[in-house]
């Protein structure tokens, strides 16, 4: 099982990084080069998620009541508070860090195992950190927009992110049997697709093309997690250069 | 001469002086008027879902009124466009505007539809560029834990207070729709846009429940 874990993952990195060093980064924030390729992955993922993830994600909430959720999403919750310290250390978030720590230590003792999140009631908001936004910290370009295979949207650089986190700095990954941690990843990504389905659901009824709306809405969400909402988002789009003096109002 | 130059850089430090301190109350003005501005506005919204005694129709004509008191519907439909807007015709142009306030209303009336007791409160607002303020509000729903965040940006337009744009945990509308709309036209023109417009709007009217249990 192990093996076979190590026997795709260096293919993948290996993919991710040759693409990464590909094609030009992404200056324009609607450039997608690879944009057939994705639209065919996206096709294959709808109807994956109509056919399988929608009626589990329709079952889920019909069985496990709000307060059983939000047990279970605290608990997967505390699992990763590991993967965000590290990340927090290596982008120089001292303070950040020290809430990711305290945080663990309450919610896995006081919070039985991370069942209760009782660190937020003591003043230690969740923060989600990753080692893709540790790579654009340090300066990583994202490379070109990937969608991929039930994954959904990403791109090189937090592809390798996912990979670096799932794989190194968890300590599951040291700790835990492949099976047992294939199930829980297999949990984690579908709480968080119950998570994110009010909003998915929102996008698709509301976008005029849902491919086009979810790449924006990822790459603009990768931004701001980055950017620790601390600097402004991009100002011209404000600007209405559309006014023409001789069409300018009275 | 000289005592003339001195007089004259005193009035002007004294000038630029008076005039930053009248700026900075000016500013400080500006962002309580923008956040009182969205706090009476979802105090309005959530009175108008939460009326017993209009139905469907009348909440939504209700919250359509609502928008269009808060909104520029030209502005924002120029600023979706963006550089295309120049590149559509007169007449382009005013057929994606009553486009895009059919689309808002429809949009309007899904959002109606997945009311289920969200509550907000304004948590500041601070001064951003173009002379814009950017409000932020807290958004609790019932059934989550965490609040979702979300800003408005308010610019003063005709001597009135409007939002240009709605910032969603990170996520703007404006540069969203513009993603969009640059993908159709990149595709399939300015009229290729407006047909597609047309079609979505032809498509039914969205039920009036969720399906989705909860």
């Amino acid at each position: 099982m192990r093996s076979k874990r190590n026997s795709w993952a260096p293919w993948v990195l290996g993919a991710a990084l040759l693409l990464a060093g590909a094609p030009p980064a992404a200056a324009e924030p609607d450039a997608d080069p690879l944009e057939p390729l994705n639209r065919a992955v996206f096709a294959v993922n709808r109807v994956v998620d109509g056919v399988l993830l929608d009626p589990a994600v329709d079952l889920y909430n019909f069985v496990i009541p709000a307060y059983g959720q939000r047990r279970v999403s605290d608990f997967f919750g505390n699992l990763r508070a590991p993967v965000v310290f590290v990340n927090d250390l290596l982008q120089g978030e001292r303070e950040r860090a020290g809430i990711a720590l305290g945080r663990f230590l309450v919610n896995t003792t006081l919070g039985l195992f991370g069942l209760f999140d009782i660190a937020s009631e003591l003043g230690l908001p969740p923060h989600e950190e990753d080692f893709g936004q540790t790579l654009a910290v340090w300066g990583v370009e994202e490379g070109p927009y990937l969608m991929l295979p039930l994954l959904g949207p990403s791109n090189p650089r937090d592809l390798v992110g996912l990979l670096v986190d799932g794989l190194v700095f968890d300590p599951a990954a040291y700790l835990a049997p492949t099976r047992l941690r294939i199930g829980r990843t297999a949990a984690e990504g579908m709480v968080r697709r119950v998570e994110l389905d009010p909003f998915l659901d929102d996008l698709r009824t509301h976008s005029l093309d849902y491919y086009a709306a979810l790449r924006s809405a990822y790459r603009q969400r990768r931004a701001a997690a980055v950017r620790n909402g601390r600097a402004p988002i991009s100002e011209d789009i404000y600007d209405l250069p559309l006014e023409d003096p001789a069409e300018a109002e009275p | 001469m000289r005592t003339a130059a001195w007089l004259q850089r005193r009035t002007l430090l004294g000038l630029v002086a008076a005039g930053l301190v009248a700026r900075s109350a000016v500013a400080a003005t500006a962002e309580e008027e923008a956040a009182r501005f969205i706090a009476r506005l979802g105090e309005q919204a959530l009175a108008i879902l939460r009326r017993r005694d209009l139905d469907r129709a009348g909440k939504l004509a209700a919250l359509e009124a609502l928008v269009e008191q808060a909104t520029d519907l030209e502005l924002l439909a120029r600023l979706v466009l963006g550089r295309y807007w120049r590149r559509a015709t007169p007449a382009q142009q005013a057929r994606f505007v009553a486009l895009f306030r059919q689309l808002l209303r429809r949009g309007l009336a899904r959002r109606l539809d997945d009311y289920s007791g969200q509550s907000f409160e304004v948590v500041g607002a601070e001064p951003v560029g173009r002379g814009d303020v950017l409000v932020h509000t807290r958004v609790l729903s019932p059934d989550a834990s965490q609040p979702v965040v979300v800003s408005w940006r308010v610019r003063r337009r005709d001597g009135r207070l409007v939002i240009i744009d709605v910032i969603a945990e990170g996520v703007s509308l404006l540069i969203t729709q513009r993603s969009e709309v640059a993908e159709v036209i990149g595709r399939e023109g300015i009229e290729g846009l407006l047909r597609t417009l047309e079609r979505r709007l032809r498509e039914p009217e969205p039920a009036m429940t969720s399906p989705r249990p909860t």
